[in-house]
């Protein structure tokens, strides 16, 4: 996969929020040049590695349809059709993600009949 | 958990001289929770920091928190039912048996001593780990302690907190108790929400082979699951949503990249208190933000006929909407 190069301008985020465990710190001051993060200060090892690890590299495909790469739309209509398919869906997971995501599953499942559960159940 | 008695941690910063941690190990899962919230701050109510503070920890193991612990309560697995059970009855002064201390592990003169204590404190919190609510028990062992909490009220100010791991738990939590009326495991299969833990919740439903259809994100199955749920998850198709090709990716039918929350897409995240954090991306990431993803996946459906059988009730309330 080739690197997305982006302008090497370095920003500073002030009160960036970690999202790795529960306690969610909103005071970490993040060094980055939209590519990677080159420094999080105030963040713990934990919240090191999480933010260190990312970086907008494309180092996986769009989307991958029964084993070989495909397009993000084309991987959308698969998914819609196969869960408007079914007959009990199972919407699952919810951890690693935003609310306004959450939300949105939520809708999904009164959508086509599902299911909605998260780790809690765990 | 709505209707437990809690706070948040800014509480707990500013006034907690008492803090339980309960079947987890916070110096490890959570390293900031000592500095930020709980034994290390100073506070206008408790000026000395960690000297006007107690902390007990209280586990089956030594871990890495014990250091930071003034009291550690060795309980034998599986038993912490029972030692939240006899705790319940010492603060009411109700006799309680030297066998049922024996078979918890922990001296008499340890439980007389942390009810004294409990009782002492001006403000007393409980963190629990899933040490406490993914063992022997479970939920059941969360309820005990909450009540436990509320109990104590009864001598002074006394709350319990869940120690939630996994980023952004507690609020997939509350979006679901705003929109659905219930936290987790929540089926419209009537066209209306309804709550069952172990007949909707995901480890049940997988290992009954009750769904034909699984949607993944935020989470990796499997690799987290018990076998059967892996096998079940093998069979039906699958759909996952992650910023990497995770174990369930592998076993899935359609993967689609996202971008990682909170490093490369923005939105909202609810700390552990249920306090909601805006979050602030710092990378620019080629891929769309799973709330992209599963709006235009909805919006997908949403062109289809709907095959929704209603009940005439539901109909009749459709048509007077229209």
């Amino acid at each position: 996969m080739t690197n997305t190069p982006k302008s090497p301008e370095l920003r500073v985020i002030d009160h960036a929020t970690c999202t790795f465990c529960g306690c969610v710190c909103d005071d970490i001051k993040l060094h980055t040049d939209g590519n990677r993060v080159h420094k999080a200060e105030r963040a713990c090892v934990l919240g090191k590695a999480w933010f260190l690890n990312h970086t907008a590299e494309r180092a996986y495909p769009d989307a991958i349809v029964d084993g070989r790469e495909a397009s993000l739309d084309e991987a959308i209509e698969v998914a819609a059709e196969l869960l408007y398919q079914a007959d009990m869906p199972l919407i699952y997971g919810l951890s690693n993600t935003t609310c306004e995501a959450q939300r949105e599953c939520v809708a999904l499942a009164d959508a086509i009949s599902g299911i909605v559960d998260s780790h809690t159940s765990l | 958990m709505g209707g437990k008695v809690t706070c948040t941690l800014g509480e707990v910063k500013n006034r907690a001289d008492f803090i339980v941690y309960w079947g987890g190990n916070p110096a490890e899962c959570h390293p900031r929770h000592f500095t930020k919230y709980t034994i290390m701050q100073k506070s206008r109510f408790l000026p000395r920091g960690r000297k006007d503070r107690t902390m007990v920890l209280v586990d089956i193991r030594e871990t890495k928190s014990v250091k930071a612990a003034d009291i550690f309560l060795q309980v034998r697995p599986g038993k912490d039912f029972e030692l939240i059970t006899v705790l319940r009855a010492m603060i009411k002064d109700q006799p309680v048996d030297d066998s049922a201390i024996a078979e918890i592990g922990l001296q008499r003169s340890d439980l007389e001593d942390l009810v004294a204590r409990m009782k002492r404190a001006k403000f007393g919190v409980m963190f629990f780990g899933m040490g406490l609510s993914m063992t022997r028990g479970k939920h059941m062992n969360s309820a005990a302690l909450l009540t436990l909490a509320a109990e104590m009220n009864a001598f002074t100010k006394f709350v319990a907190m869940p120690m939630r791991g996994h980023g952004n738990v507690t609020g997939a939590d509350v979006v679901m108790r705003w929109q659905t009326g219930y936290p987790f495991g929540v089926s419209y299969h009537r066209g209306y929400p309804r709550y069952n833990p172990g007949e909707f919740s995901t480890v049940d439903v997988l290992v009954r082979g009750d769904t034909d259809c699984v949607f993944v994100l935020g989470a990796d199955p499997g690799a987290t699951m018990p076998q059967p749920a892996i096998e079940h998850l093998k069979r039906v198709p699958t759909i996952v949503l992650d910023p990497h090709v995770t174990h369930t990716s592998r076993l899935a039918n359609v993967h689609i990249t996202t971008a990682p929350a909170g490093i490369a897409a923005a939105g909202t995240a609810y700390r552990m208190d249920e306090i909601a954090l805006p979050l602030r991306p710092a990378i620019d990431s080629p891929y769309p933000s799973d709330f992209e993803v599963v709006r235009r996946i909805h919006e997908a459906i949403r062109q289809k006929p709907d095959w929704r059988v209603r009940s005439p009730w539901i109909e009749r309330q459709l048509d007077a909407a229209h």
